[in-house]
């Protein structure tokens, strides 16, 4: 059933990774998607009218989450593929596309930006102290070792199984990652506020080390208090930096 | 010249983060622990980048752009305040401190709300883009379309690059400022800078979303203040 060559599936996934670059409040990401369907669409397409037909039918108000789209756009192919072969309809395609990108922007939110990210942001400060300027690299390492991947994944998916994607999605537990992986990002922040404190300790030294370990730590802690109270976090910082400030400054 | 090239590298490097964060990829190069460490390193003080860029890591950890809504932007003020504090250091004579990342932390910190207020003009100014896709398909130009969606990216580029610049410059041009401080204030911003890394820490906590954080983060802390110590005091003289 596949008449895409994979020179023009390799473009269109390419072209999917600037799914957002003319994004807009209006249409928001459908700029997109046209520039990653146009290879797959020439293709498909060959007659300059009917081309000019389907760009239209995408170049509606679309969004989601931009891993998540690489689904979407392969979904679109599997759909466009089944037009152009005269075994579908061009509802099937827009049904498909708009059932499906506020549930994916949701996954891709809770399990990407909520949890996978702070996760491993959390985890590569953490090796700061082991590693120093390595961390960065081990954040890119790990974060991008899952993002790829799936985004491969889920783009393949897409193709494949067009509509029963969904069926397919249900099998990788995000909700029980996602939560595992918040606590890890709580616990590597917990871990890294008491060791700066214990290392800020250390570094004035003499009389003054455990003072100056305990009032790093309870400025964390006042901070972790107030946050919790949606305290804006702006003012935290300045009131917790001004408070240290002064100690520091009038500390014998 | 030095300064010359340093510039043109920050601005560069500032430019391509923008896109990288929203326009293309969005593989967290442009995360502030990442973005802080390149800049670190093309101005010369990667021990700046990873302090630095640590701090405003953690404090930006738990914001996420949800539904095409602007969170602030992390990779402005992590690149502004790395070069801010390389210009810094290297104006004055001196050499990278606590005092000084803490400054560069404190001034460049509301440079996140500024960058996601110009973030949302720019959105604004995407709808002349899609129009001109609208009016290129009407017109049966079919290549302008796909094209009108690159071309959006120039003006983040543009005004992002220049604002990381800015950082570099204006290091330079607060060098006087600088030397003017008395000692005890820089003692007091050396104090801030673990206070300001501790509290966004704190921050982190919060921004992790996880449920049971605050039991989690606690643990955390006690067995690390434990361990820490004990390395600490093993390894003084």
């Amino acid at each position: 059933m596949n008449r895409l060559s994979n020179f023009v599936l390799w473009r269109t996934f390419w072209r999917s990774l600037f799914l957002q670059a003319g994004f807009n409040p209006q249409s928001m990401q459908s700029l997109g998607i046209v520039f990653a369907l146009q290879p797959a669409l020439r293709e498909l397409y060959p007659d300059e009218a009917k081309r000019r037909e389907v760009m239209q039918r995408h170049l509606t108000p679309f969004n989601t989450h931009p891993y998540f789209a690489a689904a979407i756009v392969g979904g679109i192919l599997f759909h466009e593929l089944k037009i152009a072969e005269g075994k579908g309809t061009e509802a099937e395609v827009v049904h498909f596309k708009k059932a499906l990108m506020g549930p994916l922007a949701a996954i891709g939110d809770g399990f990407f930006w909520h949890s996978l990210r702070p996760a491993v942001g959390a985890f590569a400060c953490a090796c700061v102290p082991l590693v120093g300027a390595w961390a960065g690299l081990i954040f890119l390492v790990i974060y991008n070792f899952v993002h790829l991947w799936l985004r491969a994944r889920l783009f393949r998916l897409g193709l494949h199984y067009g509509d029963a994607l969904v069926a397919q999605l249900q099998a990788p537990r995000f909700n029980v990652w996602a939560q595992r992986l918040r606590l890890v990002a709580a616990g590597c922040a917990g871990g890294l506020a008491a060791w700066l404190s214990v290392r800020f300790g250390a570094q004035v030294g003499g009389s003054l080390t455990l003072v100056a370990a305990a009032v790093c730590l309870l400025l964390g802690a006042l901070a972790l208090w107030l946050v919790e109270r949606n305290v804006s976090r702006y003012w935290i910082l300045y009131v917790m930096g001004v408070l240290a400030i002064l100690i520091g400054a009038t500390s014998p | 010249m030095a300064f010359w090239v340093d510039l043109l590298l920050t601005a560069l490097w500032g430019g391509l983060l923008s896109l990288e964060r929203r326009a293309f990829l969005q593989a967290m190069f442009s995360r502030p622990l990442v973005a802080a460490l390149g800049t670190g390193f093309f101005v010369h003080d990667v021990q700046a980048g990873v302090y630095i860029g640590l701090v405003f890591e953690l404090f930006h950890l738990g914001s996420a752009s949800l539904g095409g809504s602007h969170p602030d932007h992390e990779t402005l003020p992590s690149v502004m305040a790395v070069a801010f504090a390389a210009a810094l250091w290297h104006a004055s004579g001196s050499t990278s401190t606590l005092a000084i990342w803490a400054i560069a932390i404190l001034l460049m910190a509301p440079m996140g709300p500024l960058g996601a207020f110009l973030e949302g003009l720019i959105d604004e100014r995407a709808r002349k883009y899609a129009g001109r896709a609208q009016t290129a398909l009407t017109d049966g130009d079919m290549t302008q379309v796909g094209r009108q969606n690159l071309r959006a990216m120039w003006p983040q580029f543009v005004v992002f690059g220049l604002l990381s610049g800015l950082g570099l410059v204006l290091g330079y041009a607060l060098v006087h400022q600088y030397l003017a401080i008395p000692l005890n204030m820089l003692r007091g911003f050396a104090w801030a800078y673990p206070a300001l890394g501790s509290v966004a820490a704190a921050i982190a906590v919060r921004g992790s979303h996880a449920r049971g954080r605050m039991g989690v983060a606690f643990a955390a802390a006690v067995v690390t203040a434990a361990l820490a110590t004990i390395h600490f005091l093993r390894t003084s003289p």
